[in-house]
């Protein structure tokens, strides 16, 4: 046993933890136990209380997203459904006959939060707040403190910085790959000065050198948003290279798609592509016999 | 029955036999675990000679089990002669031997001579049948084991099926080879209709030649048969076939073209066709003719023999020519051999040739055709650009070899008959000529084409290929008649009649100057001002005694840039006149303040304080639209290069003036040249030309050189803040132009040399800096070519490393600009192990690099480096650079 004095929040919290405790009772005695383990009691309790906690949390939720302070019933059923609960059962659940009565658990008073530190005054809501709404924090929480250095916004610096961090964690990086793995040197008498990741052989090596990596298709999807596209006019240049996907392909696409999902079917819709290649597989003939 | 009169127009077989509606074949079988290959053929054969008692057939490597004629066992005989060229017992082994064996054992089987590998006899029991003249169906079992050559299989080795492991199998090889995979006819000449079929793992497509009928499963559902019908006569030479877990794309534009590639490549394979449809349509309206086939396939597959094949009514691809959207330079370079595979669709797969002396005319169209649209896609610029390096290389390689021969006509076999002995094999057979020689024929095959052109102009030139294509068109409707068929095949005499109909006009001797005799024609040039009677004595000599050299006799075009304009003169070239004197125009030079009018009718203000003020000559120019095979040495003072370079509107002339003023390094070369390299207008390849000769002319100016480095403060200019001028901005590639000068010029600048022929530390620095502060994150391309480019210019920076006695090269030792250099390689070559660049072009550098670093004597020189990037499993590109390195250790 500790022998730590409780505090009026320990003494609340174990009211209920207690309450808890005769419920889990309750419900095995009406489940036909005489007896348990206290660590069986336990852990059921800890999974029940784990429960409840969950419920509220979740109920929580829900009405704050629909900008609601307090929980309402619809709350609780969506909460109850998300849980996997059978909702419906629950009247006839609770009118049932054999349920136990427990008594109330004895009035403890709500543990009073410390006042914390407060500097300065807390500020009044403006208008189109409603007085509901939490009250203001601590000015110093988020009123704006002045430094006396400027944050580095100079270009020049910007891109040394961001010139250095890379080469920085690219040598880091290919120096852990290097110190990790297999390597190949250029020195005899050296191995670690320039470590290089030994050469290995792929299955499919036209894969890596031709797919563009994922770093590499993040980078066109960003750009492709034209955002350079102002600044040449793509038209007048000398190789007409088109990045975007021209209509008729993707077009064509979903007309592969299409038939590849109804390849059973023949009756194809009128403007549907014929081409050798599209045409379902025949199924063989029945051999004659000779 | 034939009923063949005597006399007919049509071609002559050599053969006593001919095949007729169908040749059948028929794999049934392809292990991709075993490499091997089951099927049978069935020849349909029309006797045209009594008393046919054998059939020679063409097969290599294959097993052949079975043979049968009409249903009856036949005897046969199977020999390859170039299995084994120079017998054991021979005591010569020296090339000429070889060369000589060699041809011999080719002979002995060419089907256009009626031989071949695989002898069958007829079965006596026929032998009425045949004098009657009656059809002969000739059924072969065959097998292919782990072929050598002719179908290549590319199965990785990885866990999975074989479909998805990505296996697949295609059939390949240089020029005839069809007879590796199975047995036939192995000529160009020999046409016929054809049904193939394939039974293949139900994952997977064979795509070959002609209509897909059908696709139909096996019984057990696993396997699925492809039947494909080809009714437009073809040769068994022009059939292919490709076989693998291929995706599947029908052109959006042309649904009668499909499209395949490898699995996870359809968005690169949708990118990369894209754009062919444009071929098509540029090809058939120059030919106004329709597409021969009713359909076409491209298939991209990996490890190709060459990049791109044509075969009837489809093309087989490297896989490395697909590309995406972000890859600039690649981009060219496939839709140019789409081009070149569209091209040969006309001439070389629907119009085939006779015998092999007649390859030239369609290497020559099809070459020729493919250069129309190159002037069309890319510009006259590029055009000219493109024929002045293939002029350059042919008249390199025949001076070099001593002569490329486009129609060889051959006496009875005797060594003093061969037309090529200077050549170290025979150029009697496609098969014996080695590789370089004929990617040099195909040069100077199209490259005499445009000479046809200069002299009866395009418009007739399309209309010999557009007779040339309805007569094969009609012809390929037709039922089977030997003599309409071979309206099919294109002969020399036939292509020159048909020139001469269409023309009027006799271009025998240009064919007799460069098409029946070999070599190319080296002038040397140089004049001199007469004032008195403002004459222009101009002497051109030839050399033609040196070998690959042949005399010229005939017309030559002299362009001569004057104060009042520019003038052509056609000059006789004769057997003994060496001067030719040429009245100038413009009086004097006194009307100063003048514009002075150019050739394209362009009116400039010009400088003309650097010329002889005696002289209203500007610049001149020899055989300028490159109408004569030929070298041109011609002297001309620098003032005059640099007049050239500035205000002659033709590339060609342009880059001359540049490879000229190498010669002359002085400031105003210099000036020139940086004027080129500044001028938005001018073609971007005569700017990047323009780098490298302004870093050769800086290093032998090098101790009057005034400012900082050559191209430096250009560069800061055009591609670095302008806040902070040590910076580059960030890239934006979406100018091709800029991007291409923005590659460049730091590649010339390395090669930049101070007075201890040394790379200055500056022009080091600045490199390294543009390594350092690349950022490509805001850009819509990728940087890997220009990345890999400032890897070259790294290398090109590296000097002999200053050795005392021989020392070994350590660390310790090390040139610090060279661990700067090291430090560089080391994180490229690293992180592409991470994040690989497109077709590793960056690995590609490093080792190049490395190599040079080696090779300077700053690093130790050892190739296992190099071998384990050469090794099976790594991208081509690297293999072909690690093996290149490998190589040079032996130089």
């Amino acid at each position: 046993g500790s022998k730590h004095a409780t505090t009026p929040a320990d003494n609340y919290y174990l009211a209920r933890r207690r309450t808890l405790q005769v419920v889990v009772s309750s419900l095995l005695t009406e489940a036909g136990f005489e007896s348990a383990e206290k660590a069986a009691v336990e852990t059921l309790t800890e999974m029940l209380q784990s429960y409840i906690s969950e419920i509220g949390r979740s109920a929580k939720s829900y009405c704050e997203h629909t900008a609601r302070t307090q929980p309402t019933l619809s709350d609780i059923v969506v909460t109850l459904v998300e849980m996997g609960f059978n909702v419906e059962t629950l009247p006839a659940y609770a009118k049932r006959s054999q349920r136990m009565v427990i008594t109330a658990p004895p009035v403890t008073n709500q543990p009073v939060t410390p006042k914390a530190l407060t500097a300065g005054q807390n500020k009044p809501h403006p208008p189109h707040i409603p007085g509901h709404f939490p009250e203001f924090p601590d000015p110093h929480t988020y009123i704006k403190t002045p430094t006396y250095r400027e944050p580095v916004s100079d270009y020049q610096v910007l891109r040394e910085k961001a010139a250095s961090q890379r080469r920085d964690v690219e040598r880091a990086l290919t120096r852990f790959m290097a110190k990790t793995g297999e390597t190949q040197s250029l020195f005899k008498d050296d191995v670690s000065t320039f470590p290089l990741i030994a050469a290995r052989p792929f299955t499919v090596p036209y894969l890596t050198a031709l797919l563009p990596s994922e770093l590499e298709m993040q980078q066109m999807e960003e750009t492709d948003s034209s955002e350079q596209d102002d600044q040449t006019d793509t038209e007048n240049l000398p190789l007409h290279m088109s990045t975007d996907d021209s209509g008729p392909e993707k077009e064509n696409a979903s007309v592969l798609q299409q038939n590849s999902s109804l390849a059973g079917s023949r009756n194809g819709e009128e403007n549907m592509i014929d081409n050798p290649y599209l045409r379902p597989v025949k199924k063989p003939k029945i051999r004659r016999k000779k | 029955r034939m009923n063949r009169k005597k006399g007919d127009k049509g071609f002559e077989s050599p053969r006593p036999y001919k095949f007729t509606t169908h040749q059948v074949v028929c794999i049934n079988n392809i292990n991709f675990q075993r490499k091997s290959v089951v099927g049978y053929v069935e020849l349909t054969i029309f006797p045209t000679v009594a008393n046919l008692n054998r059939i020679k057939l063409n097969s290599k490597q294959c097993r052949i089990y079975r043979v049968r004629v009409n249903d009856l066992e036949a005897a046969f005989i199977y020999n390859d002669p170039t299995l084994e060229v120079c017998h054991h017992e021979s005591k010569q082994r020296n090339l000429n031997y070889f060369s000589n064996a060699y041809a011999a054992a080719v002979s002995a089987v060419d089907p256009d001579a009626g031989n071949g590998e695989l002898c069958i006899k007829v079965p006596s029991e026929l032998w009425k049948h045949v004098d009657e003249l009656k059809v002969l169906k000739v059924h072969i079992n065959f097998s292919l084991d782990q072929p050598k050559g002719g179908l290549h299989f590319v199965v990785p080795n990885m866990e999975g099926s074989m479909a998805e492991r990505g296996a697949h199998v295609f059939s390949c090889g240089y020029q005839n080879s069809t007879r590796f995979w199975f047995p036939c006819v192995d000529s160009y000449s020999e046409l016929c209709t054809w049904k193939l079929e394939y039974t293949v793992d139900a994952a997977m497509v064979a795509v070959s030649n002609g209509d897909l009928v059908e696709t139909v499963y096996t019984h057990d559902m696993r396997k699925k048969t492809f039947h494909y019908m080809l009714t437009i006569p073809t040769a068994a030479s022009n059939i292919s076939l490709a076989i693998g877990p291929f995706e599947i794309l029908v052109d959006p534009y042309m649904h009668e073209v499909t499209h395949f590639c490898l699995p996870q490549l359809l968005p690169l394979l949708k990118h990369t066709t894209s754009y062919l449809h444009e071929v098509f349509e540029f090809y058939e309206e120059i030919l106004t003719c329709r597409y021969p086939y009713s359909c076409f396939k491209t298939v991209f597959i990996d490890e190709a023999y060459v990049e791109v094949a044509a075969y009837a009514s489809m093309s087989i691809f490297s896989t490395n020519l697909l590309h995406s959207a972000m890859i600039i330079d690649e981009t060219p370079l496939t839709r140019r051999c789409l081009a070149q595979a569209l091209a040969q669709q006309f001439f070389g797969c629907f119009i085939s040739r006779m015998s092999w002396s007649d390859e030239w005319v369609l290497k020559g169209i099809s070459g020729y055709i493919y250069g129309l649209w190159m002037k069309k896609t890319f510009g006259v610029n590029e055009y000219r650009h493109w024929i002045k390096q293939e002029l350059d290389q042919i008249v390199a390689y025949e001076l070099k070899t001593g002569g490329v021969l486009l129609h060889p006509i051959f006496g009875g076999g005797k060594e003093k008959d061969n037309p090529a002995s200077h050549l170290h094999f025979s150029i009697k057979h496609p098969h014996t000529l080695s590789w370089e020689y004929y990617t040099m024929f195909q040069c100077k095959a199209h490259l005499v084409m445009r000479l046809i052109e200069n002299r009866i102009s395009m418009e007739f030139m399309l209309q010999v290929f557009n007779k040339l294509l309805s007569l094969a068109s009609t012809a390929s409707s037709q039922k089977f008649q030997s003599h309409m068929w071979s309206q099919m095949l294109v002969s020399t005499s036939g292509f020159l009649k048909s020139i001469s109909n269409v023309s009027g006009k006799d271009i025998q001797p240009l064919i007799k100057q460069w098409v029946d005799q070999s070599g190319v024609v080296k002038f040397y040039g140089s004049f001199a001002f007469n004032r008195k009677r403002n004459v222009l004595e101009l002497e051109i000599k030839q050399d033609y005694t040196s070998p690959g050299t042949q005399k010229y006799v005939g017309p030559l075009k002299v362009t001569v840039q004057e104060l009042d304009g520019s003038f052509n003169h056609t000059l006789q070239i004769e057997e003994n006149s060496l001067k030719h004197d040429i009245p100038c125009h413009s009086k004097s030079r006194r009307n100063k303040k003048k514009k002075i009018p150019l050739m394209n009718g362009e009116e400039v203000d010009m400088d003309l304080s650097a010329m002889d003020a005696d002289s209203p000559l500007l610049w001149i120019r020899i055989d300028p639209d490159m109408s004569v095979l030929r070298k041109v040495e011609f002297e001309q003072s620098d003032f005059m290069w640099q007049y050239q370079l500035r205000y002659e509107r033709d590339v060609v002339a342009q880059e001359e003036a540049i490879l000229a003023l190498e010669k002359f390094p002085t400031p105003a070369s210099r000036l020139a040249l940086t004027d080129i390299l500044e001028q938005e207008q001018c073609f971007y390849r005569v700017r990047m030309l323009a780098c490298f000769c302004l870093a050769k002319i800086a290093n032998s100016m090098v101790s009057t050189w005034t400012g900082p480095p050559a191209m430096k403060s250009l560069f800061t200019r055009m591609f670095c803040c302008k806040t902070c001028p040590n910076i580059v901005k960030t890239n934006n590639f979406m100018n091709f132009q800029s991007y291409f000068l923005q590659k460049t010029m730091p590649v010339a600048m390395a090669l930049l040399r101070d007075v201890h022929n040394l790379c200055p530390k500056e022009v080091l620095m600045f490199i390294l800096d543009l390594i350092k502060y690349n950022d490509n994150r805001k850009n819509k391309f990728s940087d890997n070519y220009y990345r890999a480019e400032l890897i070259d210019a790294l290398a090109n920076s590296v000097t002999p490393a200053v050795s005392v006695n021989n020392e070994v090269r350590t660390l310790d030792n090390l040139n610090p600009d060279v661990r700067l250099i090291l430090e560089e390689i080391t994180r490229f070559l690293n992180m592409e192990k991470l994040l690989p660049s497109y077709r590793h072009t960056i690995t590609v550098s490093c080792l190049k690099a490395i190599r040079v670093l080696q090779k300077n004597g700053h690093v130790p020189s050892d190739p296992s480096l190099f071998k384990s990037y050469a090794e099976y499993g790594h991208f081509v590109d690297v293999r072909i650079a690690a093996l290149e390195a490998v190589v040079d250790y032996t130089k």
